[in-house]
């Protein structure tokens, strides 16, 4: 398994800092914590005295940065490099090196000129910060140990290779196209781009392709066990044996969709339909009929239904009191995570700023998603530290990633107020390489505290954080009336599905779309299917490409 | 019994810097004495990253240490070259809400 990014490694301790560890082992640190206190919004700081201001014993200034010596507890300041009292102070008092800044409660070593970093100070930082809330339960969390195993990654989803292979060999030798199995145009049944560029997603993500294409879902087994006709993952895997024959001849999903439309009453109309609505109801569906079968759960309560392997996920939301800094959390499942456009919504002040306006980007997306947000004050929620309603400011993170992260770009805004939607046409970039380790709980939290080599939720550290997309579903044109096109990328070839029309495409054509749904796989299961069987171009004349027109 | 010497105290270098404090020492001792100073503090910050000024600093740190490279960078390396930079673009608004709220302090501190 992957180890943990070396962003967040410990760093190695600077000599005057492993030299005072030697000397005064913890007792600094001990000494010191009943000097932290929690800052609104739940920072740390240091507090030598409550009516006092922080004045330098050398100069008796009040300006610049102070520090206070760790063993002689002299409170010294740093104006600027011409005026830097707590360099002066290590100078003429050996073995003072290392002080704490009192705005932040962060190590710095003077000799170094620079922070340093030590686990064990970092400890006695968030004991303080846990034990001040003595009250409830806040904080326990992040020492708790979970004692649940260890998810494994199973890759390929017990792939059976035999099995596989028995489908593809049954070529259609008229085929011309060197494109790889697998990909077959849908045709549009009135209106149903939404439903098509969700299928092409859905048949190509590869959790879901490996357990279709293994026969995980056996059509003939379901039906003898199950007196319901109506199974949608059925349906789901009739299609998948449609689209991997190697017909390249466009497929109709009819079956699929009268099935659909049986489990949905009200959505089945010829009307347009949102493609991220269709999405979710997939998954609903697909965990309603195999979620409930006895061994669709594990010890740790996670359904095992395949809706749920791929695409289940755990967001965690901190709300902290703005008066007391006491935070409380909770965890909210999530199979997708719906991101606002950033540079939407800017105030007069905004504008008026020197500083141009950033292009639009996911990052930027996520950064929004995961910043602290302050809730207005018809918000207030009640803070059981203070024992009543305060301000309050609430920040996102994600404790779990899931298999396949699913990326909805909020687009269609609806007012309740003004009776109106409409649609952002923005254009948002997005990467194809994604690292979703700056968005973790564990990364987020940390920098709440500030720069702390804590490590929290030591779970997570086995979970690779790094992603490749492997789908793009766009959409063009207006809110009542547009069109869906779904992007795919096998082997690193991009291709355009537009209903029954597949072609190869540039980078490019994808960099400049209009992206509403992305799909980002985690990278090993990406390069892991690049290998596998079924990507594997088909023809052995390596003709000129024929693009696949089919009718409609 | 007669002073042995009369010679003036002696002089602390302390007690001549306390006895005259600025204006501007003034106003901060009261800033702070009263939790002003906090709440402007946690305000100006609240300012500073919706109006992307903090994204903006941290990008140019970005910047220099890829220049500098990671090791060969210390915290007062970057304060002394972020701090012109940082103080020169604050947007305009920000500091005229501040200094607003300042006189608003002022004048309600300042007794009559």
């Amino acid at each position: 398994m992957c180890s943990s990014n070396n962003l967040y490694k410990n760093p190695k301790p600077c000599k005057h800092l492993a030299d005072y560890k030697l000397k005064n082992g913890l007792c600094g640190y001990n000494l010191i914590q009943d000097c932290f206190k929690t800052t609104p919004y739940g920072r740390t700081s240091l507090e030598i005295s409550k009516s006092d201001i922080p004045r330098c014993s050398i100069c008796s200034g009040c300006q610049g940065r102070f520090y206070m010596c760790l063993i002689c507890s002299s409170v010294l300041c740093c104006l600027s490099s011409e005026s830097n009292h707590v360099l002066l102070h290590s100078q003429s008092q050996t073995g003072h090196e290392i002080s704490v800044d009192i705005e932040r409660a962060e190590l710095y070593c003077s000799v170094c000129c620079d922070q340093v970093y030590d686990p064990d100070f970092d400890k006695s930082v968030m004991c303080k910060h846990v034990m001040g809330f003595s009250r409830t339960e806040n904080g326990v969390e992040e020492s708790e140990l979970r004692l649940s195993k260890r998810r494994r990654l199973s890759f390929g989803m017990d792939l059976d290779i035999k099995n596989m292979k028995r489908l593809f060999f049954r070529r259609d030798q008229k085929s011309k196209s060197c494109f790889p199995l697998g990909l077959r145009g849908l045709n549009n049944l009135g209106n149903t781009c939404f439903m098509n560029s969700v299928l092409q997603v859905l048949l190509h993500a590869p959790p879901l392709r490996n357990y279709f294409l293994s026969d995980r879902h056996n059509r003939e087994i379901c039906r003898k066990m199950s007196s319901d006709r109506l199974c949608l993952p059925c349906d789901i895997d009739l299609m998948f044996s449609a689209v991997f024959s190697g017909d390249r001849t466009p497929y109709s999903p009819a079956q699929f969709l009268y099935s659909w439309w049986q489990h949905s009453e009200n959505l089945a109309t010829y009307e347009q339909q949102d493609a991220h609505e269709f999405f979710m109801s997939m998954l609903d569906r697909i965990h309603d009929k195999e979620g409930k079968s006895s061994l669709a759960t594990k010890d740790n309560g996670d359904c095992q239904c395949i809706a749920h392997r791929a695409f289940y996920g755990l967001l965690r939301s901190d709300v902290t009191c703005a008066s007391c800094g006491f935070t409380s959390t909770t965890h909210d499942p999530c199979m997708d995570i719906s991101l606002d456009l950033s540079t939407c919504n800017s105030s007069p002040k905004d504008l008026a700023s020197k500083s141009s306006k950033p292009n639009e980007s996911l990052v930027g997306c996520l950064d929004l998603f995961t910043r602290p947000e302050k809730l207005g004050s018809d918000q207030k929620l009640y803070c059981e530290n203070c024992q009543e309603k305060q301000d309050a400011v609430k920040q996102m993170s994600i404790k779990k990633l899931p298999l396949v992260l699913c990326f909805h770009i909020k687009r269609f805004e609806h007012s309740h107020t003004r009776k109106l939607s409409r649609k952002i046409d923005r254009h948002m970039q997005f990467p194809f390489s994604l690292d979703m380790k700056p968005y973790l709980a564990s990364s987020i939290v940390r920098k709440r505290y500030g720069n702390r080599i804590f490590s929290f939720d030591s779970d997570e550290s086995d979970i690779s954080t790094e992603f490749e997309i492997f789908a793009v579903v766009t959409h063009s044109g207006m809110l009542e009336s547009g069109h869906y096109v779904t992007y795919l990328r096998l082997r690193n070839q991009w291709y355009k599905c537009d209903d029954a029309w597949i072609t190869e495409v540039d980078e490019e054509v994808v960099r400049a779309s209009q992206c509403y749904l992305m799909y980002y796989v985690q990278k090993m299961l990406y390069h892991k299917s690049c290998e596998d069987v079924s990507c594997q171009p088909m023809s052995l004349r390596a003709d000129t490409f024929v693009p696949i027109a089919g009718c409609c | 019994m007669r002073h042995s010497v009369n010679r003036p105290p002696t002089p602390d270098t302390r007690d001549d810097r306390e006895k005259e404090p600025t204006l501007k020492e003034i106003i901060s001792i009261k800033l702070i004495e009263s939790g002003e100073k906090e709440r402007l503090m946690e305000l100006l910050r609240e300012r500073l990253v919706e109006s992307g000024w903090k994204d903006e600093m941290k990008a140019l740190c970005r910047e220099y240490i890829k220049k500098k490279g990671r090791n060969n960078v210390t915290i007062d390396d970057l304060v002394h070259v972020i701090t012109p930079k940082g103080r020169a673009s604050i947007p305009d608004p920000i500091k005229a809400e501040l200094l607003q709220r300042i006189r608003t302090f002022l004048v309600s501190a300042t007794p009559l």
